[in-house]
């Protein structure tokens, strides 16, 4: 019993002392709002000592700074400002010289030696050579790499990648090699004429060779992070901030303009409008029930993004191995009202398949040049219909389901879609919703009938989303096959006449139209809030955000 | 009360293990795959990460793998983010939440037994109708309506605390206020419930006919017996609370470990997975464990030895 008491006694005491704790912290809670005011004023003071700071949100932490691991925008953003590949996006978004000075590229298409600029350095001051990108394009081809990198499939371009990484080839067969320390000779699989573009993708980032060789997670800790790009990483705590400062070793530092820049991680919507409304950030996105009331302001930055928001048909299902039941469905669809109403953000409603924002060798965009594919048209998509059922001998539409992974957005498109269908073909189809990772393996299984899909562009060419529909791509999830297309696709890939090769994509674009395998519904854009005190923030149509040219007002 | 103890352990090793095991049942049955994403792949991408990963071995002997790492407490590298262990992620969010945690029951428990107390003795008078409209608002508003208005009113409009991430106490304050508010509403209407039930007891009136002072014979006779139940809940609770709240965590931007639970779900983490169910199970094993041991403590009717031979 005594025991009892003194466990009593013990307990009583853990309980007073947290009471204590909690009065304490009512005790701080009280003057906060000095504390607060006098932090802001330190804020102020550290943002004139420490010149310009742009504060941006990540919104989560990076995957990955190892450059071929990340793979996602939150690793490739940051990414993108701390590093250089050989060339680099511009103003226009085009690739220009970036670590390369210049390059020269053999008759027949397939070699490019590329001379990397005498003044190109890592922050650490060592001199960026040919070596640090074979180490680094050997890295993300290499199947046995911890981890091996999900990205790996865009050094298949180079002679030897897709071997290497499929475990049948060597490093060694890899068609890249160092001819001297400023001097890289890489071979091509075919003539690619998009490679200038591909390059500027942060998986063909280059690595300090010998920092990684000694410390291989180099790219985990800020202390040890190395980088060759306008800005280097000085603080990264993990799952709340990032710190850059400006590289001085960056060959074009002068055109760098400013001294820091915060990144937070903020995942919640409305917390980062939030913040930014405070000032606590200099950009944005717009909260989703907030777009009415912000998408018409003068600190909204809107431009286009390289992507489709799509519904694929499954050619293996009753009855979309019609051709005429899938153009039915496509034809009764009001993309316009979609993108307006629905979908809201200035959107723009796809009439085609590739998103605008592609600039082709003549100057024009590939867009305008191949015109609208598909538009709403009720009596042509009745009659298609009624064609198409006589061709199948149905006398009623087998029952059609569209799946959706789940998501307000998703939710609203799809209901619009089945009135849409209701309306203007009388047929009555079935919605569900699966979460995320259910709804893709079923998708890539072909156990879906109808449903929704995405696609953004890995490198800034119309070759890049249009193949993913040759037989038996990994991204074709329709069933469908057409050695037309294959063709066209292969010599839309590997034409060495730039002109040539751009008219085998429009025919690519219209064949896809043709078979309508897939239902466009809208293109991807950019929106941001951004702070009037802010300009020059590059966001480009394919490619991650640049904050080389940009600067901020004090 | 040793053997009483010992059994426990026991019991509670052969829990966790049948928590493991169906975690891992529940794990693999569902479809996906941690290399999904929106982004292109192909299927020799998909093939070596599945092979990096173990993913390609039988589901037996990635059932033995798991069962490895958690007796050797290493629960390797995270799928989603490659060059960080689960025991990183979860050695630098817990004490995160850990700290709201403990401040925000810290708050709840105290206010919540003191406005208890405060109704019970008020029964039916004003003080008592204020003290349970606030708890009745305090456990229908979700807590993540709470946080954004809290923000938007006392960050945004009146700029008296900062909008969100955690680095200052005055940064601490719009969670904690968020995150105690639902707590500290169940133990305040418990309380004055039980307190209610207590006061009207016999040996409250002998306390009373003796002459001891009113807040003697509350804090002293009173109290104790209220408080049973409030101890019930505590367990359930204090495990919920200390690892962290997925939604508090994310809308002000704390890098505690509630979002672990959610996300590694969302992205089939599975090393992450089964990392966050061992810690959040133990975590919850023991706190109920001390709960049962508390009881004994306040109730002196609670014998351990009877409870172990049923």
């Amino acid at each position: 019993m005594k025991k009892m008491l003194l466990f009593l006694l013990t307990l009583l005491t853990v309980v007073m002392l947290a009471a204590c704790t909690a009065n304490d912290d009512a005790g701080k809670e009280e003057p906060a709002e000095n504390t607060d005011h006098a932090e802001g004023d330190a804020e102020a003071a550290e943002n004139e000592d420490d010149g310009k700071v742009l504060r941006l949100n990540n919104g989560i932490e990076p995957k990955s700074l190892n450059p071929s691991i990340g793979f996602d925008s939150v690793s490739w953003t940051p990414l993108n400002n701390l590093m250089e590949g050989l060339t680099r996006l511009d103003e226009q978004s085009t690739a220009q010289p970036g670590a390369a000075e210049k390059w020269d590229i053999s008759e027949d298409g397939k070699t490019y030696t590329f001379h990397i600029r005498e003044d190109a350095n890592w922050s650490n001051g060592d001199p960026v050579t040919a070596e640090d990108f074979v180490f680094a394009w050997k890295l993300m081809l290499d199947p046995e790499q911890d981890p091996p990198s999900p990205a790996a499939f865009l050094g298949y371009f180079i002679k030897g990648g897709e071997a290497f990484n499929s475990g049948e080839g060597s490093a060694d067969d890899v068609a890249v090699k160092a001819v001297n320390e400023k001097t890289l000779e890489v071979e091509l699989e075919a003539p690619t004429g998009f490679f200038l573009d591909l390059l500027t993708n942060p998986a063909f980032f280059p690595i300090h060779h010998q920092v990684a060789e000694e410390n291989p997670t180099w790219h985990a800790e800020a202390d040890s992070f190395v980088s060759n790009g306008p800005f280097k990483l000085t603080e990264w705590e993990h799952e709340s901030e990032m710190v850059f400062e400006k590289n001085e070793e960056y060959w074009d530092a002068d055109a760098v303009k400013l001294d820091k820049v915060h990144w937070a991680m903020v995942n919640d919507d409305n917390t980062q409008y939030q913040m930014f409304e405070r000032g606590e950030l200099d950009t944005a996105s717009i909260p989703a029930e907030m777009s009415d009331q912000l998408i018409d302001g003068d600190n909204v930055f809107i431009g286009d993004y390289g992507g489709l928001e799509f519904y694929r048909f499954n050619l293996t299902m009753e009855p979309f191995q019609n051709k005429k039941i899938r153009q039915a469905f496509a034809y009764a669809i009001n993309r316009q009202d979609i993108a307006e109403f629905v979908v809201k953000n200035g959107v723009d409603p796809a009439f085609g398949f590739v998103s605008p924002g592609f600039t082709g060798p003549s100057g024009s965009d590939f867009r305008d040049a191949n015109g609208d594919l598909v538009t709403l048209d009720e009596d042509k998509a009745k009659q298609l219909l009624e064609e198409g059922m006589k061709e199948e001998g149905y006398d009623e539409l087998p029952e059609v389901v569209l799946s959706y992974n789940t998501s307000d957005t998703n939710k609203a498109v799809a209901e619009t879609v089945q009135d849409m269908i209701k309306e203007n073909l009388g047929v009555e189809i079935k919605l569900e919703n699966q979460e995320w990772e259910v709804f893709s393996a079923a998708q890539q299984d072909l156990e879906l009938q109808f449903s929704r899909s995405s696609f953004i562009n890995d490198y800034n060419d119309p070759v890049n989303f249009l193949e993913s529909f040759i037989t038996d791509s990994y991204m074709n999830r329709t069933g469908f096959s057409n050695e037309k297309y294959d063709d066209l696709i292969a010599k839309g890939k590997s034409e060495v006449d730039e002109e040539k090769r751009w008219e085998y994509l429009y025919e690519a674009e219209k064949l896809l139209a043709e078979e309508m395998i897939i239902l466009p519904i809208r293109y991807y854009n950019t929106v941001a809030l951004e702070s009037d005190k802010v300009s020059g923030i590059l966001r480009h149509p394919v490619g991650y955000m640049d904050l080389k040219y940009a600067d901020k007002q004090q | 009360m040793l053997r009483y103890i010992l059994k426990r352990l026991a019991i509670m090793l052969v829990t966790l293990w049948i928590i493991i095991t169906l975690t891992f049942i529940l794990m693999v049955s569902v479809p996906g795959s941690p290399f999904n994403s929106e982004s292109s792949s192909n299927e020799i991408v998909q093939a070596n990460l599945n092979k990096h990963y173990n993913l390609d071995q039988p589901k037996y002997i990635q059932y033995l793998e798991y069962i490895k790492s958690i007796a050797t407490f290493d629960f390797g590298p995270s799928i989603s983010k490659p060059h960080q262990s689960v025991n990183d992620l979860l050695g630098r969010g817990f004490p995160i939440s850990f700290e709201l945690g403990i401040i925000s029951i810290a708050v709840a428990v105290l206010s919540g037994i003191i406005l208890g107390i405060i109704a019970a003795l008020r029964h039916n008078g004003i003080i008592d109708y204020l003290a349970m409209g606030l708890a009745v608002l305090g456990i229908s508003i979700p807590n993540f309506i709470l946080a954004t208005l809290l923000i938007q009113q006392l960050a945004v409009n009146w700029e008296i605390f900062p909008v969100a991430t955690w680095s200052s106490p005055a940064h601490m304050v719009l969670p904690v206020f968020a995150l105690a508010t639902g707590p500290m509403a169940i133990i305040a209407r418990l309380t004055r419930s039980t307190m209610l039930e207590v006061l009207t007891q016999d040996y409250i009136k002998m306390a009373r006919a003796k002459g001891l002072s009113p807040w003697k014979i509350i804090i002293k006779h009173a109290l104790r017996n209220a408080l049973m139940p409030v101890i019930t809940i505590m367990g359930t609770l204090v495990a919920g609370v200390l690892t962290g709240s997925f939604v508090i965590e994310k809308i002000f931007a704390i890098p505690g470990m509630g979002k672990y639970f959610v996300e590694s779900i969302n992205h089939r983490d599975y090393p992450v997975i089964m990392g966050t169910t061992v810690f959040y199970s133990v975590f919850l094993i023991v706190m109920l464990f001390l709960v049962d041991i508390a009881y004994g403590i306040l109730d002196p009717r609670i014998k351990f030895h009877k409870k172990g031979g049923d």
